[in-house]
Protein backbone atom coordinates (compact mmCIF):
# COMPACT_ATOMS: atom_id res chain seq x y z
CA UNK A 1 0.00 0.00 0.00
CA UNK A 2 2.89 2.29 0.64
CA UNK A 3 3.92 1.42 -2.87
CA UNK A 4 0.72 2.86 -4.25
CA UNK A 5 1.61 6.12 -2.61
CA UNK A 6 5.11 6.02 -3.93
CA UNK A 7 3.98 5.24 -7.47
CA UNK A 8 2.12 8.48 -7.66
CA UNK A 9 4.31 11.28 -6.46
CA UNK A 10 2.39 14.53 -6.38
CA UNK A 11 2.92 16.97 -9.20
CA UNK A 12 5.20 19.10 -7.05
CA UNK A 13 8.51 17.56 -6.19
CA UNK A 14 10.32 18.09 -2.89
CA UNK A 15 13.74 18.12 -4.44
CA UNK A 16 14.80 19.04 -7.91
CA UNK A 17 18.40 18.69 -9.02
CA UNK A 18 19.24 20.27 -12.38
CA UNK A 19 22.55 19.86 -14.22
CA UNK A 20 24.31 19.86 -10.90
CA UNK A 21 28.09 20.03 -11.14
CA UNK A 22 30.50 20.44 -8.29
CA UNK A 23 34.24 20.66 -8.69
CA UNK A 24 36.99 20.95 -6.12
CA UNK A 25 40.00 22.28 -7.94
CA UNK A 26 40.11 20.16 -11.08
CA UNK A 27 38.37 17.27 -9.32
CA UNK A 28 34.81 16.60 -10.47
CA UNK A 29 32.86 15.54 -7.39
CA UNK A 30 29.55 15.74 -9.24
CA UNK A 31 29.08 15.99 -12.96
CA UNK A 32 25.77 17.05 -14.53
CA UNK A 33 23.48 15.28 -12.09
CA UNK A 34 19.73 15.48 -12.69
CA UNK A 35 16.81 14.04 -10.77
CA UNK A 36 13.57 14.87 -9.02
CA UNK A 37 12.16 13.50 -5.81
CA UNK A 38 8.40 13.70 -5.45
CA UNK A 39 6.41 14.39 -2.34
CA UNK A 40 6.35 11.32 -0.15
CA UNK A 41 8.75 9.35 -2.32
CA UNK A 42 11.34 6.94 -0.91
CA UNK A 43 14.66 6.93 -2.73
CA UNK A 44 17.89 5.11 -2.06
CA UNK A 45 21.05 6.71 -3.35
CA UNK A 46 23.75 4.11 -3.73
CA UNK A 47 27.30 4.18 -4.93
CA UNK A 48 30.79 3.39 -3.69
CA UNK A 49 32.42 5.79 -1.26
CA UNK A 50 33.74 8.78 -3.14
CA UNK A 51 30.96 8.62 -5.71
CA UNK A 52 29.63 11.98 -4.49
CA UNK A 53 26.70 10.91 -2.30
CA UNK A 54 27.60 13.05 0.69
CA UNK A 55 28.51 15.98 -1.52
CA UNK A 56 25.14 15.74 -3.18
CA UNK A 57 23.34 15.64 0.18
CA UNK A 58 25.32 18.66 1.36
CA UNK A 59 24.14 20.54 -1.73
CA UNK A 60 20.57 19.64 -0.83
CA UNK A 61 20.79 21.01 2.71
CA UNK A 62 22.91 23.78 1.24
CA UNK A 63 26.00 23.38 3.31
CA UNK A 64 27.71 23.88 -0.02
CA UNK A 65 26.64 25.37 -3.33
CA UNK A 66 26.92 23.88 -6.80
CA UNK A 67 29.71 25.01 -9.08
CA UNK A 68 27.05 25.08 -11.77
CA UNK A 69 23.49 23.88 -12.05
CA UNK A 70 20.76 24.26 -9.48
CA UNK A 71 19.18 22.56 -6.50
CA UNK A 72 15.57 23.30 -5.61
CA UNK A 73 14.16 22.25 -2.25
CA UNK A 74 10.53 23.30 -1.88
CA UNK A 75 10.60 27.06 -2.27
CA UNK A 76 14.35 27.29 -1.76
CA UNK A 77 16.53 27.65 -4.81
CA UNK A 78 20.28 27.25 -4.43
CA UNK A 79 21.11 30.07 -6.81
CA UNK A 80 18.94 32.51 -4.91
CA UNK A 81 19.80 31.53 -1.33
CA UNK A 82 20.86 34.16 1.14
CA UNK A 83 22.76 33.11 4.22
CA UNK A 84 19.88 34.03 6.48
CA UNK A 85 17.46 31.76 4.56
CA UNK A 86 19.45 28.65 5.39
CA UNK A 87 18.01 28.02 8.88
CA UNK A 88 14.50 28.01 7.42
CA UNK A 89 15.52 25.51 4.75
CA UNK A 90 17.01 23.27 7.43
CA UNK A 91 13.69 23.22 9.25
CA UNK A 92 12.04 21.80 6.13
CA UNK A 93 14.76 19.17 5.64
CA UNK A 94 15.53 16.62 8.34
CA UNK A 95 19.11 15.40 8.31
CA UNK A 96 20.53 12.18 9.74
CA UNK A 97 24.18 11.15 9.75
CA UNK A 98 26.18 8.00 10.19
CA UNK A 99 27.63 9.33 13.46
CA UNK A 100 24.21 10.48 14.86
CA UNK A 101 25.52 13.91 15.90
CA UNK A 102 23.62 13.99 19.17
CA UNK A 103 24.41 16.50 21.90
CA UNK A 104 26.11 14.51 24.62
CA UNK A 105 25.26 16.95 27.38
CA UNK A 106 21.52 16.68 26.87
CA UNK A 107 18.98 13.99 27.51
CA UNK A 108 17.34 12.02 24.73
CA UNK A 109 14.17 14.12 25.02
CA UNK A 110 16.14 17.38 24.96
CA UNK A 111 18.04 16.21 21.90
CA UNK A 112 14.83 15.55 20.04
CA UNK A 113 13.25 18.81 21.17
CA UNK A 114 16.18 21.06 20.32
CA UNK A 115 15.10 21.59 16.71
CA UNK A 116 11.76 22.89 17.92
CA UNK A 117 13.20 24.90 20.78
CA UNK A 118 15.27 26.98 18.42
CA UNK A 119 12.11 27.95 16.54
CA UNK A 120 10.71 29.46 19.72
CA UNK A 121 7.92 26.90 20.07
CA UNK A 122 6.13 26.71 23.40
CA UNK A 123 7.49 24.23 25.96
CA UNK A 124 4.12 22.50 26.02
CA UNK A 125 4.04 22.00 22.24
CA UNK A 126 7.62 20.72 22.32
CA UNK A 127 6.83 18.28 25.08
CA UNK A 128 3.84 16.89 23.23
CA UNK A 129 5.67 16.52 19.93
CA UNK A 130 8.71 14.93 21.58
CA UNK A 131 6.53 12.45 23.47
CA UNK A 132 4.81 11.37 20.29
CA UNK A 133 8.14 10.94 18.47
CA UNK A 134 9.57 9.00 21.41
CA UNK A 135 6.63 6.62 21.10
CA UNK A 136 7.19 6.30 17.35
CA UNK A 137 10.80 5.25 17.83
CA UNK A 138 9.94 3.09 20.84
CA UNK A 139 12.25 4.86 23.25
CA UNK A 140 9.80 6.70 25.50
CA UNK A 141 11.16 4.82 28.51
CA UNK A 142 14.66 6.16 27.77
CA UNK A 143 13.69 9.80 27.31
CA UNK A 144 15.65 10.99 30.35
CA UNK A 145 18.83 9.07 29.57
CA UNK A 146 21.93 10.56 28.02
CA UNK A 147 22.68 9.51 24.44
CA UNK A 148 25.97 7.84 25.40
CA UNK A 149 24.11 5.27 27.47
CA UNK A 150 22.10 4.17 24.42
CA UNK A 151 23.10 1.60 21.82
CA UNK A 152 24.10 2.80 18.37
CA UNK A 153 20.77 1.81 16.88
CA UNK A 154 18.89 3.64 19.61
CA UNK A 155 21.03 6.74 19.14
CA UNK A 156 20.29 6.70 15.44
CA UNK A 157 16.57 6.43 16.14
CA UNK A 158 16.86 9.46 18.43
CA UNK A 159 18.68 11.32 15.66
CA UNK A 160 15.89 10.43 13.25
CA UNK A 161 13.27 11.67 15.72
CA UNK A 162 15.18 14.91 16.09
CA UNK A 163 15.24 15.32 12.31
CA UNK A 164 11.46 14.89 12.19
CA UNK A 165 10.55 17.26 15.00
CA UNK A 166 9.60 20.15 12.73
CA UNK A 167 7.60 17.99 10.29
CA UNK A 168 10.05 18.27 7.41
CA UNK A 169 8.96 17.55 3.84
CA UNK A 170 11.94 15.26 3.35
CA UNK A 171 14.35 13.30 5.48
CA UNK A 172 17.95 13.07 4.26
CA UNK A 173 19.93 10.17 5.66
CA UNK A 174 23.65 9.86 4.96
CA UNK A 175 24.70 6.24 5.59
CA UNK A 176 22.35 6.02 8.59
CA UNK A 177 23.11 2.34 9.04
CA UNK A 178 26.84 2.63 8.42
CA UNK A 179 27.86 2.25 12.05
CA UNK A 180 25.22 -0.28 13.02
CA UNK A 181 25.08 -4.01 13.42
CA UNK A 182 22.68 -5.71 11.03
CA UNK A 183 19.81 -5.95 13.55
CA UNK A 184 19.96 -2.27 14.42
CA UNK A 185 20.41 -1.38 10.76
CA UNK A 186 17.23 -3.22 10.01
CA UNK A 187 15.39 -1.40 12.82
CA UNK A 188 16.51 1.90 11.40
CA UNK A 189 15.45 0.91 7.90
CA UNK A 190 12.04 -0.19 9.17
CA UNK A 191 11.70 3.14 10.94
CA UNK A 192 12.53 5.00 7.74
CA UNK A 193 9.90 3.01 5.86
CA UNK A 194 7.38 3.78 8.59
CA UNK A 195 8.17 7.49 8.39
CA UNK A 196 7.78 7.36 4.64
CA UNK A 197 4.40 5.70 5.11
CA UNK A 198 3.42 8.75 7.09
CA UNK A 199 3.98 10.87 3.98
CA UNK A 200 7.50 12.18 4.51
CA UNK A 201 9.83 11.78 1.56
CA UNK A 202 13.08 9.97 2.37
CA UNK A 203 16.41 10.09 0.57
CA UNK A 204 18.85 7.60 2.03
CA UNK A 205 22.44 7.39 0.86
CA UNK A 206 24.32 4.13 1.32
CA UNK A 207 27.29 2.36 -0.18
CA UNK A 208 25.68 -1.02 0.49
CA UNK A 209 23.83 -1.77 -2.72
CA UNK A 210 22.86 -5.30 -1.82
CA UNK A 211 21.32 -4.26 1.47
CA UNK A 212 18.72 -2.03 -0.16
CA UNK A 213 18.28 -3.79 -3.47
CA UNK A 214 15.06 -5.65 -3.16
CA UNK A 215 12.70 -3.38 -1.25
CA UNK A 216 10.91 -2.19 -4.34
CA UNK A 217 12.10 1.39 -3.97
CA UNK A 218 13.61 3.74 -6.44
CA UNK A 219 17.39 3.58 -6.48
CA UNK A 220 19.61 6.31 -7.83
CA UNK A 221 22.96 4.80 -8.57
CA UNK A 222 25.81 7.28 -8.41
CA UNK A 223 29.20 6.48 -9.87
CA UNK A 224 32.12 8.88 -10.32
CA UNK A 225 29.88 11.87 -9.70
CA UNK A 226 27.38 10.87 -12.37
CA UNK A 227 23.95 9.25 -12.25
CA UNK A 228 24.80 5.79 -13.53
CA UNK A 229 21.32 4.41 -13.17
CA UNK A 230 18.01 5.70 -11.82
CA UNK A 231 15.35 3.03 -11.62
CA UNK A 232 12.67 1.50 -9.57
CA UNK A 233 13.57 -1.92 -8.25
CA UNK A 234 11.15 -4.75 -8.06
CA UNK A 235 9.94 -5.88 -4.69
CA UNK A 236 10.62 -9.53 -3.99
CA UNK A 237 7.64 -10.66 -1.97
CA UNK A 238 6.45 -7.80 0.21
CA UNK A 239 8.49 -5.41 2.27
CA UNK A 240 7.96 -7.21 5.52
CA UNK A 241 8.77 -10.61 3.99
CA UNK A 242 11.87 -9.18 2.45
CA UNK A 243 13.06 -7.85 5.81
CA UNK A 244 12.26 -11.17 7.45
CA UNK A 245 14.18 -13.01 4.76
CA UNK A 246 17.12 -10.75 5.38
CA UNK A 247 16.98 -11.50 9.05
CA UNK A 248 16.79 -15.22 8.51
CA UNK A 249 19.83 -15.02 6.28
CA UNK A 250 21.59 -13.11 8.95
CA UNK A 251 20.66 -15.44 11.74
CA UNK A 252 21.88 -18.39 9.74
CA UNK A 253 25.09 -16.48 9.10
CA UNK A 254 25.40 -15.73 12.81
CA UNK A 255 25.03 -19.37 13.74
CA UNK A 256 27.71 -20.27 11.23
CA UNK A 257 30.00 -17.54 12.56
CA UNK A 258 29.40 -18.68 16.07
CA UNK A 259 30.20 -22.28 15.19
CA UNK A 260 33.39 -21.24 13.47
CA UNK A 261 34.44 -19.17 16.45
CA UNK A 262 33.80 -22.02 18.84
CA UNK A 263 35.70 -24.34 16.58
CA UNK A 264 38.66 -22.00 16.53
CA UNK A 265 38.56 -21.41 20.26
CA UNK A 266 38.68 -25.11 21.02
CA UNK A 267 41.44 -25.73 18.51
CA UNK A 268 43.43 -22.83 19.93
CA UNK A 269 43.00 -23.80 23.56
CA UNK A 270 45.62 -26.56 23.70
CA UNK A 271 48.24 -24.54 21.84
CA UNK A 272 47.73 -21.77 24.35
CA UNK A 273 48.62 -23.94 27.31
CA UNK A 274 51.79 -25.15 25.76
CA UNK B 1 9.92 37.44 22.59
CA UNK B 2 9.81 36.64 26.29
CA UNK B 3 10.15 32.95 25.49
CA UNK B 4 13.25 33.65 23.40
CA UNK B 5 14.87 35.61 26.19
CA UNK B 6 14.11 32.78 28.60
CA UNK B 7 15.56 30.28 26.12
CA UNK B 8 18.76 32.29 25.82
CA UNK B 9 19.24 32.68 29.56
CA UNK B 10 18.36 29.05 30.15
CA UNK B 11 20.86 27.88 27.53
CA UNK B 12 23.60 30.09 28.96
CA UNK B 13 23.06 28.84 32.51
CA UNK B 14 22.87 25.23 31.34
CA UNK B 15 26.22 25.39 29.58
CA UNK B 16 27.84 27.10 32.55
CA UNK B 17 26.44 24.39 34.82
CA UNK B 18 27.41 21.52 32.54
CA UNK B 19 30.91 22.74 31.86
CA UNK B 20 31.75 23.77 35.40
CA UNK B 21 35.41 22.78 35.04
CA UNK B 22 36.09 24.63 31.83
CA UNK B 23 34.08 27.63 32.96
CA UNK B 24 35.99 27.92 36.22
CA UNK B 25 39.34 27.57 34.49
CA UNK B 26 38.50 30.27 32.03
CA UNK B 27 37.12 32.52 34.80
CA UNK B 28 40.33 32.05 36.81
CA UNK B 29 42.51 32.83 33.80
CA UNK B 30 40.39 35.87 33.11
CA UNK B 31 40.46 37.15 36.67
CA UNK B 32 44.24 36.81 36.93
CA UNK B 33 44.83 38.75 33.75
CA UNK B 34 42.24 41.26 34.87
CA UNK B 35 44.06 41.56 38.18
CA UNK B 36 47.14 42.61 36.25
CA UNK B 37 45.04 45.19 34.47
CA UNK B 38 43.40 46.33 37.70
CA UNK B 39 46.74 46.78 39.46
CA UNK B 40 47.82 48.97 36.60
CA UNK B 41 44.61 50.96 36.64
CA UNK B 42 44.79 51.45 40.39
CA UNK B 43 48.39 52.63 40.18
CA UNK B 44 47.42 55.08 37.46
CA UNK B 45 44.42 56.20 39.46
CA UNK B 46 46.62 56.92 42.48
CA UNK B 47 49.25 58.71 40.43
CA UNK B 48 46.65 60.90 38.81
CA UNK B 49 45.22 61.70 42.20
CA UNK B 50 48.68 62.62 43.45
CA UNK B 51 49.24 64.84 40.45
CA UNK B 52 45.93 66.59 40.85
CA UNK B 53 46.43 67.06 44.57
CA UNK B 54 49.76 68.69 43.83
CA UNK B 55 48.17 70.81 41.17
CA UNK B 56 45.50 71.80 43.66
CA UNK B 57 48.15 73.62 45.63
CA UNK B 58 49.54 75.47 42.68
CA UNK B 59 49.20 79.15 43.45
CA UNK B 60 50.74 82.35 42.23
CA UNK B 61 51.77 84.82 44.93
CA UNK B 62 51.52 88.46 44.00
CA UNK B 63 53.31 90.84 46.39
CA UNK B 64 52.27 94.46 46.38
CA UNK B 65 54.43 97.56 46.65
CA UNK B 66 54.46 99.19 50.05
CA UNK B 67 52.67 102.35 49.08
CA UNK B 68 49.62 100.68 47.59
CA UNK B 69 46.49 101.78 49.37
CA UNK B 70 43.17 100.14 49.98
CA UNK B 71 41.49 101.50 46.86
CA UNK B 72 44.31 100.60 44.58
CA UNK B 73 44.47 97.12 46.07
CA UNK B 74 40.80 96.63 45.38
CA UNK B 75 41.29 97.74 41.80
CA UNK B 76 44.17 95.26 41.41
CA UNK B 77 42.00 92.54 42.91
CA UNK B 78 39.36 93.14 40.26
CA UNK B 79 41.94 93.26 37.47
CA UNK B 80 43.49 89.97 38.50
CA UNK B 81 40.14 88.27 38.92
CA UNK B 82 39.24 89.61 35.48
CA UNK B 83 41.95 87.49 33.83
CA UNK B 84 40.51 84.64 31.82
CA UNK B 85 42.80 82.02 33.37
CA UNK B 86 42.12 82.94 36.99
CA UNK B 87 39.57 81.13 39.08
CA UNK B 88 40.16 82.62 42.53
CA UNK B 89 41.98 85.51 44.15
CA UNK B 90 42.50 85.93 47.87
CA UNK B 91 43.83 89.06 49.58
CA UNK B 92 46.34 88.58 52.40
CA UNK B 93 47.00 91.75 54.38
CA UNK B 94 50.43 92.28 55.82
CA UNK B 95 48.97 91.73 59.31
CA UNK B 96 47.51 88.39 58.29
CA UNK B 97 50.81 87.47 56.72
CA UNK B 98 52.64 88.26 59.92
CA UNK B 99 50.18 86.27 62.00
CA UNK B 100 50.62 83.35 59.62
CA UNK B 101 54.33 83.65 59.82
CA UNK B 102 54.17 83.72 63.62
CA UNK B 103 52.12 80.62 63.82
CA UNK B 104 54.52 78.90 61.44
CA UNK B 105 57.44 79.82 63.63
CA UNK B 106 55.72 78.40 66.70
CA UNK B 107 58.07 78.56 69.68
CA UNK B 108 60.47 80.86 67.92
CA UNK B 109 57.72 83.45 67.43
CA UNK B 110 59.19 85.82 70.01
CA UNK B 111 62.00 86.45 67.57
CA UNK B 112 59.54 88.63 65.71
CA UNK B 113 58.79 90.80 68.70
CA UNK B 114 62.18 92.36 68.10
CA UNK B 115 60.72 93.91 64.96
CA UNK B 116 59.30 97.34 65.35
CA UNK B 117 57.53 97.37 62.02
CA UNK B 118 55.93 94.63 59.95
CA UNK B 119 58.34 93.86 57.11
CA UNK B 120 55.85 91.73 55.19
CA UNK B 121 53.98 93.17 52.22
CA UNK B 122 50.31 92.96 51.36
CA UNK B 123 49.75 90.20 48.85
CA UNK B 124 47.30 88.18 46.81
CA UNK B 125 47.37 84.54 46.16
CA UNK B 126 45.94 83.58 42.83
CA UNK B 127 44.53 80.18 41.91
CA UNK B 128 44.47 79.50 38.17
CA UNK B 129 41.61 77.56 36.61
CA UNK B 130 42.21 73.79 36.33
CA UNK B 131 43.06 73.83 32.64
CA UNK B 132 45.70 76.52 33.22
CA UNK B 133 47.56 74.68 35.93
CA UNK B 134 50.39 73.84 33.58
CA UNK B 135 53.88 75.16 33.72
CA UNK B 136 53.63 77.29 30.58
CA UNK B 137 50.27 78.80 31.46
CA UNK B 138 51.41 79.71 34.94
CA UNK B 139 54.55 81.36 33.66
CA UNK B 140 52.40 83.34 31.23
CA UNK B 141 49.98 84.52 33.92
CA UNK B 142 52.79 85.36 36.30
CA UNK B 143 54.58 87.45 33.68
CA UNK B 144 51.44 89.35 32.93
CA UNK B 145 50.64 89.98 36.60
CA UNK B 146 54.17 91.25 37.17
CA UNK B 147 53.51 94.04 34.64
CA UNK B 148 50.59 95.43 36.66
CA UNK B 149 51.10 98.74 38.39
CA UNK B 150 51.57 98.40 42.13
CA UNK B 151 52.92 94.86 41.92
CA UNK B 152 56.36 94.45 43.34
CA UNK B 153 57.00 90.79 42.74
CA UNK B 154 55.32 87.62 41.53
CA UNK B 155 56.34 84.20 42.74
CA UNK B 156 55.13 80.83 41.68
CA UNK B 157 57.82 78.29 42.61
CA UNK B 158 59.51 78.17 39.25
CA UNK B 159 61.96 75.41 40.09
CA UNK B 160 59.29 73.20 41.58
CA UNK B 161 57.06 73.75 38.58
CA UNK B 162 59.78 72.79 36.15
CA UNK B 163 60.60 69.63 38.03
CA UNK B 164 56.96 68.73 38.50
CA UNK B 165 56.19 69.17 34.81
CA UNK B 166 58.98 66.85 33.75
CA UNK B 167 58.06 64.23 36.35
CA UNK B 168 54.43 64.25 35.25
CA UNK B 169 55.50 63.95 31.64
CA UNK B 170 57.69 60.97 32.52
CA UNK B 171 54.92 59.31 34.49
CA UNK B 172 52.44 59.73 31.66
CA UNK B 173 54.82 58.29 29.10
CA UNK B 174 55.62 55.23 31.20
CA UNK B 175 51.98 54.85 32.12
CA UNK B 176 50.80 54.88 28.53
CA UNK B 177 53.43 52.39 27.39
CA UNK B 178 52.82 50.01 30.29
CA UNK B 179 49.09 50.50 29.94
CA UNK B 180 49.15 49.57 26.28
CA UNK B 181 51.09 46.37 26.99
CA UNK B 182 48.90 45.41 29.94
CA UNK B 183 45.63 46.07 28.14
CA UNK B 184 46.70 44.22 25.00
CA UNK B 185 47.86 41.18 26.93
CA UNK B 186 44.71 41.14 29.06
CA UNK B 187 42.54 41.24 25.95
CA UNK B 188 44.65 38.55 24.30
CA UNK B 189 44.46 36.24 27.30
CA UNK B 190 40.74 36.79 27.80
CA UNK B 191 39.98 36.30 24.12
CA UNK B 192 41.85 33.00 24.23
CA UNK B 193 40.13 31.84 27.38
CA UNK B 194 36.79 32.56 25.79
CA UNK B 195 37.82 30.92 22.54
CA UNK B 196 38.63 27.78 24.48
CA UNK B 197 35.06 27.70 25.73
CA UNK B 198 33.69 28.24 22.26
CA UNK B 199 35.89 25.58 20.66
CA UNK B 200 34.63 23.07 23.19
CA UNK B 201 31.13 23.70 21.87
CA UNK B 202 32.05 23.57 18.22
CA UNK B 203 29.97 20.43 17.84
CA UNK B 204 27.00 22.04 19.53
CA UNK B 205 27.20 24.97 17.16
CA UNK B 206 27.43 22.67 14.16
CA UNK B 207 24.41 20.65 15.29
CA UNK B 208 22.35 23.75 16.05
CA UNK B 209 23.04 24.94 12.52
CA UNK B 210 21.98 21.61 11.09
CA UNK B 211 18.63 21.67 12.85
CA UNK B 212 17.96 25.18 11.57
CA UNK B 213 18.89 27.56 14.37
CA UNK B 214 19.35 31.14 13.25
CA UNK B 215 22.60 32.86 14.12
CA UNK B 216 21.18 35.10 16.87
CA UNK B 217 19.81 31.99 18.57
CA UNK B 218 23.21 30.35 18.48
CA UNK B 219 25.18 33.43 19.44
CA UNK B 220 23.07 34.92 22.20
CA UNK B 221 23.63 32.24 24.87
CA UNK B 222 27.38 32.40 24.26
CA UNK B 223 27.42 36.16 24.60
CA UNK B 224 25.46 35.98 27.85
CA UNK B 225 27.89 33.33 29.04
CA UNK B 226 30.90 35.44 28.06
CA UNK B 227 29.41 38.44 29.83
CA UNK B 228 28.74 36.32 32.89
CA UNK B 229 32.32 35.03 32.93
CA UNK B 230 33.61 38.58 32.50
CA UNK B 231 31.49 39.78 35.41
CA UNK B 232 32.55 36.99 37.76
CA UNK B 233 36.19 37.46 36.78
CA UNK B 234 35.88 41.21 37.39
CA UNK B 235 34.52 40.70 40.90
CA UNK B 236 37.22 38.12 41.64
CA UNK B 237 39.98 40.39 40.39
CA UNK B 238 38.63 43.29 42.46
CA UNK B 239 38.65 41.12 45.58
CA UNK B 240 42.25 40.10 44.85
CA UNK B 241 43.16 43.72 44.17
CA UNK B 242 41.64 44.76 47.47
CA UNK B 243 43.84 42.24 49.25
CA UNK B 244 46.90 43.46 47.33
CA UNK B 245 46.02 47.05 48.26
CA UNK B 246 45.62 46.29 51.94
CA UNK B 247 48.94 44.45 52.00
CA UNK B 248 50.77 47.27 50.22
CA UNK B 249 49.37 49.88 52.59
CA UNK B 250 52.17 49.09 55.01
CA UNK B 251 54.60 50.36 52.39
CA UNK B 252 52.44 53.05 50.78
CA UNK B 253 50.03 54.38 53.42
CA UNK B 254 48.33 56.82 51.02
CA UNK B 255 47.25 54.10 48.59
CA UNK B 256 43.60 54.52 47.67
CA UNK B 257 41.25 51.84 46.40
CA UNK B 258 38.88 52.50 43.49
CA UNK B 259 35.82 54.56 44.29
CA UNK B 260 32.51 52.69 44.04
CA UNK B 261 31.79 54.45 40.79
CA UNK B 262 35.10 53.42 39.25
CA UNK B 263 34.65 49.83 40.47
CA UNK B 264 31.28 49.69 38.73
CA UNK B 265 32.68 51.08 35.49
CA UNK B 266 35.49 48.54 35.71
CA UNK B 267 33.07 45.64 36.17
CA UNK B 268 30.87 46.83 33.34
CA UNK B 269 33.90 47.02 31.07
CA UNK B 270 34.89 43.46 31.99
CA UNK B 271 31.36 42.26 31.24
CA UNK B 272 31.58 43.90 27.83
CA UNK B 273 35.04 42.43 27.17
CA UNK B 274 33.69 38.95 28.00
CA UNK B 275 30.70 39.38 25.71
CA UNK B 276 32.82 40.79 22.91
CA UNK B 277 35.39 38.00 23.32
CA UNK B 278 32.64 35.40 22.88
CA UNK B 279 31.29 37.13 19.84
CA UNK B 280 34.70 37.39 18.18
CA UNK B 281 35.50 33.74 18.87
CA UNK B 282 32.13 32.68 17.50
CA UNK B 283 32.29 34.62 14.31
CA UNK B 284 34.62 32.08 12.75
CA UNK B 285 32.17 29.25 13.28
CA UNK B 286 29.18 31.24 12.17
CA UNK B 287 30.60 31.71 8.73
CA UNK B 288 30.08 28.01 8.20
CA UNK B 289 26.76 27.53 6.48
Amino acid sequence: MSDEQNETPSDRSVIGVFHLTKTYGDQHALDDVNFNIGNGEFVFMVGPSGAGKSTLLRMIYMDEYPTSGQVVVGNFVSTRMRRRDIPYLRRRVGIVFQDYKLLEDRTVAENIGIGMRITGASPFAIKRRVASLLNDIGLYHKRLEMPQSLSGGEQQRVAIARALVNHPAILLADEPTGNLDPDSAEDVLRLLFKINNGGTAVLMATHDHSFVQNFGQRIIHLRDGKVFEDKKTGLVGNLSDRLDALRMDRERQKRVDHAIKRQRASSLAPTKTE
Amino acid sequence: MMRRILYIIDEALRTVKRHKGLTSISVIIMSLSLLMLAVFLLATDNLLKLVSETQEEMKIYVYLEDGVGQQEAEKLYMTILGQAEVSRVEFVSKEDALADFKSQLGEDADLLSALSTNPLPNSFWVVPKEEYKTRDAIVGIADRLAQLKGVEEVRYGKEFLDKFASIVKGIYTVDIVVGFIVIMSAIFIIANAVRLTVISRKRTIEILKLVGATNPFIVAPFIIEGAFQGGVAAVLSLVLLRIVTEVSRSAIPDLNFFSLEKSLIYMLTCVLIGALGSFMALRRYLRMQ
